[in-house]
């Protein structure tokens, strides 16, 4: 027992635990996040007299007479001070990270009012944000400073809420505050904890699964087996291959297969059912790698199957063959890029309970609502369900697919009370789907100025334990393998195969980050041999307005790729006039699903009964700020003003459908929707109805993005409504081997909010920069991945290089006002261009993922 | 002395943390002096254990102490690090315990314990990479020895 003061006010711990446990289950203080609960991440950064702590670390015992401030012990002026200088400098994305960093801003800005730059990077060099790549929460304790030293709280720069400009976003304050919630911060009365016990062998028949010693212990509520799913036991996002839970006589796939769901009072009885659990296993030799896996009689993943292959590709257009054997300077090399973990901050959780209909009502954290409540109803066997989006923790593609939403739903069913189930971080670790290893081989020919001939390529990825959305990231990454240059002869073939790996799926870039590795770093190469800058090898292939690209699509007068080239140029001329070492990467990436996928975009406007109008709309924010863009899509094509309007959360049963946040594609394809929406409400405007007048009207816009499939049989096939493009420079540091400077150039059509824009190429750059430098997900003999959230590698604040993000407008599309997702290209580009930069610095050639020979690499 | 520090700021950090007064471990501090003579600028002396300490605000990280120290246990440390291990005995668990009451005795635990993969025992005593060290302190509040110390004294008490 210990008595100590938190936010001015003396309380006593009557039992000992970690001091984040105290402040959010006893006190209610959820402001402090559980990010990982093992010192890591730095969620839950709490002020213990005077210096900032991480809480998931301390012992209550040890902290009598201590004094603790948690944001809401923050004084009000506080509290309107960090909120104004988040949400002006735009540092506030997910918002999983923010009330830790703001705890780091106040214990630096209470010492030193005036910190140096270095000073501030320091002061959250030991927090973890995956995001913002850090930038805008510099710029906002920068000007927090300012404003605490003058005193006074400016206006916004911005409050013209129209399409381009730089206003706060939406959600700036209940982030900052950590008044907004997550699931994780829902507790309800007579509330479970929920968990799955996992398999112990990634490849193994289960032949027995005695639960009865668990369901006798005092304070466990539930112990599920397969038997006891009243639906379908197997789901997926697209193809329905994952069970929920191992039936006996199943075959497990990976070390996160769950086998028994149990529901208890408290976290404790529920690890101790779960040790109750004996599981009989028959264990069965792994597939470890993609060799394995395609060896001819290997072990199947999956019973059903015939092999290991999930899916094969193969795309080709002209004779790339013939050109490439017919054409001046050929280059093939191996490539090879790692698997990589999102490492979003928030890890699943969901909540639910049965609701005043007697419907299973599911608080998750998911890119997609209606995907939820699909994929639950399919295992509840019933369609009394409802989804609420809570606040997203970050995605990145990672909460794409199933994980906890079910088996809450499950046990809520069954138990017909409140249960939270939240994933560890290590189950989280394990059980998202991650972005898949590429092994590559690439071959591209170019005539004696440069000009491409042609590209042929094979790719083989790990897709690791289920479908997942491993199709579609092959395919994209085989679509984009080509790049954004004017050549009309390109062949690739690529195959998905299972392993017992953990799953790999959607990720920031979706198989494009690794394909454009290859292509980009032999066009760095082919320009050496020509004789010509890499710049100017970009240059003269270059896709332009009115071009085809190798996939046979004409591309429209929005497309900019020269533009961004355009705008590196002069940095890249200092750059090599200075003798500094430089890199550049490009890359095109579509924004919406495209290839022929019905693909829609759903809005609905509601004037409520306090005469404002509520966006619904069943798009996941998932921390890129999809409600603001809505709000500023709105005033740019009604008559109203910011005050008038209220973004909603997606849901499922008011928001309409408006597909998976994916794809680059919610500000392009949601947006317009929106807009049709927006023109309908104008419609009652224009005949003179005031919004009292128009209280508990609707206005629905729908907009279909149509495209044609692969391989379709026309000339040229529009494969996607819209591309973004981009280019990044890398420039490093002669006398450390360090980056200087990362220049970041991206066409994305019309910049809605392009504070936001920039916000989202500053995180792409540094989590990309993780990507190519240092991020490592090793998986060791027993199909287990290895590393822990904290050595994963991830870039930390005090690491960054100088980062500068250029918008590059230009009009064009004729959809969403114009606006083309940014939401992956961000990160596509990058590695390339560092790759490059190393060359250029040491005249190594390096062709595999993260590099090697560089000071960021680190011993193993 | 009046000397600028340049940030990011360094300190001397003596890895012993004095609790063998009897002067059975052969890696931890003598009380010899040689450092407290070294340093110019009054940063180090020798307190109630007989045992060296680093004063973080008098020290500008020259490190002159680090190279006088006979034993070897003297290392400059980056301030932001505020997780450090205060022991240098290199001997196995069971002779490491039985010289000293706070020695780490490489248990592994702090290993274990850490999400950034920072710390390693190596020769039966935990070593940290600052590059890597998240500065949670993780590692101190599970030290079974006291071995491991929050230098702020909020994890683990300042002396």
């Amino acid at each position: 027992m210990s008595t100590f003061v938190v936010n001015g006010r003396t309380v006593t711990a009557e039992e000992n635990k970690k001091l984040l446990r105290f402040l959010r289950d006893d006190l209610g203080l959820t402001s402090v996040k559980d990010g990982c609960s093992e010192g890591a991440c730095g969620a839950c950064t709490v002020i213990i007299d005077g210096v900032i702590c991480k809480a998931c670390v301390p012992d209550t015992d040890n902290l009598e007479g201590r004094n603790i401030v948690t944001v809401e012990g923050l004084s009000d002026w506080e509290k309107e001070m960090y909120t104004f200088a988040y949400g002006e400098a735009g540092a506030v994305q997910c918002g999983f990270c923010i009330p830790g960093m703001v705890m780091c801003t106040k214990a630096l800005l209470d010492k030193n009012p005036d910190p140096t730059e270095e000073e501030m990077r320091y002061a959250i060099r030991n927090n973890y944000c995956r995001c913002t790549g850090y930038v805008k929460i510099i710029d906002a304790i920068r000007l927090a400073a300012r404003i605490k030293r003058t005193g006074v709280i400016p206006k916004p720069s911005n409050d013209d809420w129209k399409i381009g400009s730089r206003v706060h976003r939406i959600d700036v304050e209940e982030k900052v505050l950590g008044t907004g919630k997550y699931p994780d911060d829902y507790y309800m009365e007579g509330m479970l904890y929920g968990s799955a016990l996992r398999s112990k062998y990634p490849r193994a028949r289960v032949l027995s699964i005695d639960t009865s010693a668990a369901r006798t212990l005092p304070g466990v509520a539930a112990v599920l087996t397969a038997e006891d799913i009243p639906g379908e036991n197997k789901i997926g996002h697209l193809k329905h291959d994952q069970y929920t839970l191992i039936p006996v006589g199943g075959l497990v796939h990976y070390l996160g297969d769950a086998i028994a769901l149990v529901a208890a009072e408290s976290r404790e009885i529920l690890e101790r059912a779960k040790k109750l659990i004996k599981v009989e296993y028959q264990v069965l030799p792994a597939i470890h790698n993609i060799q394995e896996a395609g060896v001819a009689g290997a072990p199947r993943v999956f019973d059903q199957e015939k092999d290991n292959i999930c899916a094969y590709k193969h795309i080709s257009r002209g004779d790339a063959e013939g050109e490439i054997s017919r054409a001046k300077h050929v280059i093939s090399r191996h490539f090879e890029t790692p698997w990589t973990e999102h490492a979003f901050l928030e890890p699943e959780c969901a909540v639910s309970y049965i609701d005043q209909d007697g419907d299973v009502f599911i608080y998750s954290t998911d890119q997609s609502a209606h995907q939820t409540l699909h994929e639950c109803c399919m295992a509840l066997g019933t369609d009394k369900v409802k989804v609420q989006n809570a606040l997203v923790g970050g995605g990145f593609g990672g909460k794409e697919d199933m994980t906890v939403q079910h088996h809450a739903a499950l046990l809520t069913y069954v138990t017909r009370r409140p249960v939270k189930v939240k994933l560890t971080r290590a189950e989280s670790l394990l059980i998202h789907p991650k972005r898949h290893h590429f092994e590559m081989d690439f071959t591209m020919g170019c005539d004696e100025n440069g000009i491409i001939k042609g590209v042929k390529a094979k790719v083989y990825t790990d897709t690791g334990a289920f479908a997942s959305l491993g199709g579609p990231v092959l395919e994209r990454a085989c679509t984009h393998a080509a790049g954004p240059y004017n050549y009309q002869n390109f062949e690739i073939e690529g195959t998905a195969y299972y392993t017992n790996n953990p799953p790999a799926g959607a990720f920031r870039g979706f198989g494009v980050t690794q394909t454009c590795f290859a292509t980009e770093s032999l066009l760095n190469m082919m320009a050496e041999e020509i004789g010509i800058t890499p710049w100017e090898i970009r240059y003269r292939n270059a896709i332009r307005p009115g071009q085809v690209l190798p996939n046979g699509q004409i591309v429209d007068e929005s497309t900019g790729l020269v533009e961004t080239l355009e705008a590196v140029k002069p940095y890249y001329d200092e750059a090599i006039a200075a003798g500094k070492p430089a890199g550049l990467g490009c890359a095109m990436k579509n924004a919406g699903v495209g290839v022929g996928i019905p693909d829609t975009g759903r809005v609905k406007l509601m004037v409520g009964d306090d005469e404002k109008v509520h966006i619904f709309s069943g798009a996941s924010c998932i921390g890129q700020g999809l409600g603001t863009v809505l709000v500023q899509m709105m005033v740019s094509n009604t008559d109203l003003d910011r005050d008038d309007i209220v973004y909603e959360r997606s849901n499922t049963w008011i928001s309409p459908d408006s597909g998976t946040t994916s794809g680059s594609r919610q500000t392009l394809i949601t947006g317009e929707a929106c807009r049709r929406a927006c023109e309908k409400l104008m419609e009652d405007r224009r005949s003179g109805l005031s919004l009292r007048q128009m209280k508990g009207r609707t206005y629905y816009g729908e907009y279909l993005a149509k495209t044609d499939p692969l391989g379709a049989d026309v000339p040229n096939p529009v494969s996607h409504v819209a591309y973004g493009y981009a280019t990044q420079l890398c420039i490093l540091d002669k006398s450390t081997g360090r980056i200087e400077h990362m220049i970041a150039a991206h066409d994305v059509g019309k910049a809605v909010n392009p504070l936001s824009c920039e916000g989202q190429i500053e995180g792409g750059v540094v989590m990309s920069m993780g990507y190519a430098l240092r991020e490592r997900y090793p998986i060791d003999g027993n199909c287990k991945p290895i590393e822990k959230y904290g050595s994963l590698g991830l870039f930390r604040a005090h690491e960054l290089p100088r980062i500068t993000a250029l918008v590059i407008d230009k009009p064009g599309l004729k959809v969403a006002c114009g606006a083309i997702g940014i939401g992956e290209i961000t990160s596509i580009p990058t590695a390339p261009a560092i790759a490059d930069a190393y060359y250029r610095l040491d005249g190594e050639r390096r062709y595999s993922l993260p590099l090697c020979n560089t000071p960021y690499e680190r011993e193993e | 002395m009046a000397i600028k520090k340049k940030f990011p700021y360094k300190a001397a950090f003596v890895a012993c943390n004095g609790g063998c007064r009897a002067g059975e471990c052969k890696y931890g501090c003598m009380g010899c002096g040689a450092c407290v003579d070294a340093c110019r600028f009054g940063a180090i002396t020798l307190n109630g254990y007989g045992v060296a300490e680093a004063d973080e605000e008098k020290c500008i990280g020259c490190g002159m102490c680090a190279r006088a120290c006979t034993q070897g246990i003297i290392r400059v440390l980056q301030s932001a690090c505020n997780i450090a291990v205060k022991c240098s005995n290199r001997d196995k668990g069971a002779e490491a315990r039985r010289q000293c009451e706070v020695s780490c005795i490489g248990c592994g635990i702090c290993e274990r314990a850490c999400t950034a993969g920072a710390i390693r025992v190596k020769d039966n005593c935990a070593v940290i990479d600052e590059e890597r060290c998240l500065s949670c302190g993780m590692c101190a509040v599970k030290c079974p020895r006291g071995a491991i110390r929050d230098l702020r004294g909020i994890l683990t008490p300042k002396d």
